[in-house]
């Protein structure tokens, strides 16, 4: 059985009195372990999928299962539990709470689970050594580059060890070596602990480093290369 | 939530803009210290006009006179007054007030027959000694309430005008309003003005067996006295500080209203900083809402934000208005009755949960609007 798997999905927007439909009908199933890419223009709807897939969006019509769990059928609050549990989140933008600390950017959902002090030490330990920032933990996301600071929003979103990991243009904003450094540690994620990953990015290179690549077009999904 | 990371991510929000945080927390104080002050003196009127004895005294005073200074009976007519049945005992009493209008540092003096001083009031000596009041012509027995406030001791001289007495000793009543007086000798306060007032009194308090026959012997006692030099008009004490007290009444009523409105400005205050926090924060709760963090969850921690704030505020300007009565130990004296400031723990616990109030309400909207926005349309935003 797939570990996701969309059905009929139908999401639209209204902007004034024109209808926008990024995803119509799509259909699409993800394994377990794949590190699946979404590639696409600006406006094609990739981030729109990555937000279903994530349980912040409710599709307008359609099936969003995750895990052999059919999300938009949650209310609020279970769906949020769900997501601590079974989803991290990369921003585009890494969107680090400015008045914590590295440390604390990816301790913060960890206090959504009955964890020990010890077990959260260990964990945001554990997470920021991945990413290899632990020597800056204590740093405000002002004093870190942009590529550091992505790598935090990656050890915050691996913190609770979800299954399912979602990143949206993790290297939209970064500089070269920087998105080479995050594509290194995705890819990592990916092979050394059999994370899921469901990436959007427009960037061919970028989109290289997935297992299975698929184009979504005017609302309608192309499958590019499987490996 | 971890009760710890809740607590520093609220301390790390407020301490996101400082100036704005403190300018807040300064006008919350600054209301709820008004609050405070003004809601503290209604306690003391109240506290004033509340004595056990004020049902069963009756108060004989000069006809159509409102001010202590301009009323004159003779002394003499307390012999009569003791003789209506009904009539318990008559304490002839000479009023002399530093200022016969509102003020806010009134020192009053009352002059009375030292003999009968003692079973017409209910005194209780806690310093000095009534043999010595009772020896010197120009000894003052003072209230506690007087005495801390001018730090008088026994022992100490006290000047006031022409009017200089030795304190004989402090004391404590029941009756609230009697603490901030300072009782001597009838004849040094008959002797005191420019002109010598020997044998006239302010006024006289009448003490009857039954407070049901109060308003009957009144009627007595001023038909008694109308065809006598100086016509009278005999109320219950009760009554007599109601009426001295309406002026006062009224203006705190005024005062109140005036506290309500800055309440409700202090909550416009909040409310306008909440929602700019909110506003600016909107991405960023979106963010934690994709992380997985409730709504209602975010939703607590932005009210105990607010809360946190408003309580600083109401801790700052309760302190605030304990200093300014506790050191200028202010005492508001209207028409000879003297009412001084109460702060008592209900009034702080009353302030505590104003300002907790207020600091709920502002919130509410803010935090119930951020967290219920659609979280992709906040990133969007953020």
């Amino acid at each position: 059985m797939a570990f996701v798997e969309l059905s009929g999905v139908t999401k639209s927007f209204h902007k004034g009195a024109t209808t926008i439909t990024p995803l119509d009908d799509v259909s699409l199933t993800i394994e377990q372990g794949e590190f699946f890419v979404l590639l696409g223009p600006s406006g094609s709807g990739k981030t729109t999928l990555l937000h279903l897939l994530a349980g912040i969006d409710p599709p307008d019509r359609g099936q969003v299962v995750v895990g052999g769990k059919d999300i938009a059928t949650l209310r609020a609050g279970p769906l949020a539990d769900w997501r601590a549990e079974h989803v991290g989140y990369v921003f585009q933008q890494h969107h680090l709470v400015p008045v914590l600390t590295a440390w604390e950017n990816v301790e913060l959902p960890l206090f959504l689970f009955p964890l020990s002090t010890a077990e959260r030490t260990k964990r945001v330990g554990f997470a920021l050594r991945a990413v290899g920032l632990d020597d800056r933990a204590d740093h405000y996301p002002r004093q870190l580059s942009g590529g550091q600071e992505q790598r935090v929003a990656i050890a915050r979103a691996i913190v609770a060890d979800p299954p399912l990991l979602l990143a949206d243009e993790p290297t939209g904003n970064l500089d070269h070596d920087s998105a080479q450094s995050v594509l290194d540690l995705l890819a990592r994620l990916h092979h050394e602990r059999g994370k899921t990953i469901v990436m959007v990015t427009h960037d061919p290179n970028a989109a290289a480093r997935g297992t299975r690549m698929v184009h979504l077009d005017k609302g309608r999904l192309h499958e590019e290369a499987r490996r | 939530m971890n009760l710890r990371g809740s607590f520093r991510l609220m301390r790390r929000n407020l301490a996101r803009r400082p100036a704005r945080t403190v300018l807040t927390v300064a006008g919350v104080a600054a209301a709820i210290a008004l609050f405070v002050l003004v809601e503290s003196l209604a306690a003391g009127l109240d506290r004033a006009v509340s004595g056990s004895e004020s049902a069963r005294t009756l108060v004989v005073y000069q006809k159509n006179r409102y001010c202590p200074q301009t009323s004159f009976l003779s002394q003499s007519e307390a012999v009569r007054i003791a003789k209506i049945d009904g009539v318990e005992s008559v304490l002839p009493v000479k009023v002399f007030l530093s200022n016969c209008r509102t003020s806010l540092d009134t020192v009053a003096f009352h002059g009375v027959p030292a003999d009968l001083l003692f079973d017409a009031r209910r005194i209780d000596l806690i310093a000095g000694d009534r043999a010595t009041f009772l020896q010197r012509g120009d000894a003052a027995l003072v209230g506690e309430a007087f005495a801390q406030r001018r730090g008088l001791d026994v022992g100490d001289a006290f000047r006031f005008n022409r009017i200089e007495v030795q304190v004989a000793g402090i004391f404590r009543s029941p009756e609230p309003i009697e603490e901030n007086l300072i009782v001597t000798h009838l004849e040094l306060l008959q002797r005191s003005g420019a002109v010598n007032k020997l044998g006239t009194v302010t006024e006289f308090e009448v003490k009857i067996s039954d407070p049901a026959r109060g308003r009957a012997i009144a009627a007595e006692i001023d038909a008694l006295l109308a065809t006598s030099a100086a016509a009278t008009d005999t109320r219950a004490k009760a009554a007599f500080l109601e009426s001295a007290t309406a002026d006062l009444r009224e203006i705190l009523r005024f005062g109140r209203l005036f506290g309500i409105c800055c309440v409700a400005a202090v909550l416009a205050l909040v409310a306008n900083t909440v929602a700019m926090a909110v506003r600016e924060r909107i991405g960023e709760l979106a963010v934690m809402r994709t992380l997985g963090w409730r709504d209602g969850r975010l939703m607590r921690l932005l009210l105990a934000e607010s809360c946190a704030l408003a309580l600083l505020g109401g801790a700052l300007g309760t302190a605030a208005a304990w200093i300014t009565i506790t050191t200028t130990r202010l005492t508001l004296g209207v028409e000879g009755v003297l009412v001084g400031f109460a702060l008592s723990p209900r009034l702080v616990a009353t302030a505590g949960a104003v300002a907790l109030l207020a600091g709920l309400l502002a919130a509410a909207l803010p935090a119930w609007k951020a967290t219920r926005a659609p979280i992709p349309a906040a990133l969007r935003g953020a």
